[in-house]
């Protein structure tokens, strides 16, 4: 979920910008990132040895993770007010 | 509470950034530029361009390229071709090619990891990425000076020969390098001078008028109707012109004399501010100078401060001059010089820079002197004189 949450608001990351941010190690996001790309929620570019993820914009189930994330977020922002 | 009122309609077009719809005598560089880049239009994979544009500061090389770059991405993108215009100062970027590339990058790539790589691996991730794309980037360099002295011919080299390395690949990536002296391209290898040197537009100092109607267009956009009266512009003018004609010193100064009108709360843009902006830039008045001035010198320079004073003009004559200083010497209880000492005066006083002269045109009583106070406030000047004679007298 922090994963999408970061990928959410930042658009493309590379994966060690993405472990930074969530302060876990470089493998253990890749490990995530590759489950998350498998299940067609988000996908990659290759730039030579920068790897680029993003949700998939073709993906109906990537689609459908963004809008509950975003309604997550509202109604907890709601909530704390 | 008093109402806060502007001579400002819109200051954001005095801003350095601003690029205007209109370029006042740069049109045939504009289209000699369009011509350079009219291949893109049809067949933006089959060349590749390289432009120099040169010339001295406040000459128009950066608003030029801008102009252009905007004009070009507008009409390709309407024929359906995805071409980017990228400005980068390159000082901005210490002259470094890795950081000037990472920059183009992230145009595509916003938050493309900035280390971990080389420049010429991020050379072909951004060729990957327009090949991706079917994208065409027109690279303005700017401060072109700043990447030849730190990376030298390498860089330049790699720039410009990319496209050999892609043979029967679309040609993606077009430069215009942007620099004040041409004799900067010469600390180049001869190959990279070659692939370099061949389409150079070279922009020429703008003359007083010639900035006058860039003045004119840049008030009518950013201040009120009837708030910068026509001898202020012309003040200006004079000014930048003695600046090597540099029109961003001039349009800088407008935006700064219109501020000390605001801050006085006066309607219009006087003279007079214009004299307290250029002196807030440069701090011309030494008093020094001043003091080594003669008595007489200094009741001539005190008549032509109390004239500016109280005229809204940016020049006056001779005559008028003569005039103001027999009424101060009539204060001072002293005889005026003649007309010849005071031509003497005139001209130590120009080559101090506290004034300064030109000769009018020909009219029907032939031609006449003009003085400007161009630099130094005559409120300023009037109080420190004033000061320096009572000490005299005393």
């Amino acid at each position: 979920m922090k994963i999408l949450k970061v990928l959410m608001y930042m658009s493309e990351l590379n994966v060690s910008e993405i472990a930074r941010r969530i302060g876990v190690n470089y493998n253990t996001i890749d490990k995530h990132l590759k489950i998350l790309e498998d299940e067609g929620i988000l996908q990659h570019k290759v730039f030579g040895r920068i790897h680029l993820y993003r949700f998939d914009e073709h993906s109906s189930k990537a689609k459908a993770v963004q809008n509950l994330i975003e309604t997550w977020e509202k109604s907890d922002y709601k909530m704390k007010k | 509470m008093p109402q806060y009122r502007s001579v400002f309609k819109d200051e954001a077009k005095l801003d350095i950034t601003y690029v205007p719809s209109r370029l006042p005598h740069r049109d045939s560089e504009l289209h000699l530029l369009k011509e350079f880049f009219s291949f893109i239009l049809q067949f933006p994979a089959k060349m590749a361009q390289r432009v120099i544009i040169t010339g001295d500061v406040g000459t128009g090389k950066t608003v030029l390229s801008q102009r252009f770059g905007a004009d070009v991405t507008r009409e390709t993108n309407k024929l359906g071709v995805n071409l980017r215009y990228v400005h980068v100062n390159c000082r901005e970027y210490r002259g470094s090619l890795f950081l000037i590339l990472h920059h183009v990058v992230s145009v595509f790539h916003p938050n493309f990891p900035n280390r971990g790589y080389s420049a010429e691996e991020l050379l072909r991730i951004l060729l990957q990425i327009l090949d991706e794309e079917n994208a065409y980037v027109i690279l303005a360099l700017d401060e072109f000076e700043s990447l030849i002295e730190r990376e030298g011919s390498e860089a330049v080299y790699k720039l410009t020969r990319l496209q050999e390395i892609r043979q029967d690949k679309p040609q993606r990536l077009s430069l215009i390098c942007i620099l004040r002296n041409l004799k900067v391209i010469d600390k180049l290898d001869p190959s990279t001078r070659s692939s370099l040197q061949s389409n150079i537009i070279n922009l020429g100092k703008y003359s007083k008028s010639q900035l006058i109607d860039i003045l004119d267009d840049r008030t009518s956009l950013a201040f009120k109707p009837l708030t910068v009266p026509r001898d202020t512009v012309i003040l200006i003018a004079e000014l930048a012109s003695s600046e090597s004609g540099n029109a961003r010193f001039g349009i800088e100064l407008l935006w700064r004399a219109g501020k000390y009108a605001d801050a006085e709360n006066l309607d219009a843009v006087t003279p007079e501010c214009v004299r307290k902006a250029v002196s807030s830039i440069i701090p011309i008045m030494r008093k020094d100078e001043l003091a080594s001035l003669s008595f007489h010198e200094k009741l001539f320079l005190l008549g032509i401060a109390r004239v500016f004073k109280h005229s809204e003009k940016a020049c006056m004559s001779l005559m008028d001059a003569e005039q103001a200083y027999s009424i101060v010497c009539e204060e001072f209880n002293v005889k005026p010089y003649s007309h010849t000492q005071l031509w003497k005066y005139l001209k130590t006083l120009s080559v101090l820079g506290i004034l300064r002269t030109e000769v009018s045109a020909v009219d029907s009583r032939g031609r006449s002197t003009l003085i400007y106070l161009p630099k130094i406030s005559a409120n300023e000047l009037e109080k420190e004189l004033n000061a320096f004679l009572e000490r005299e007298e005393s």
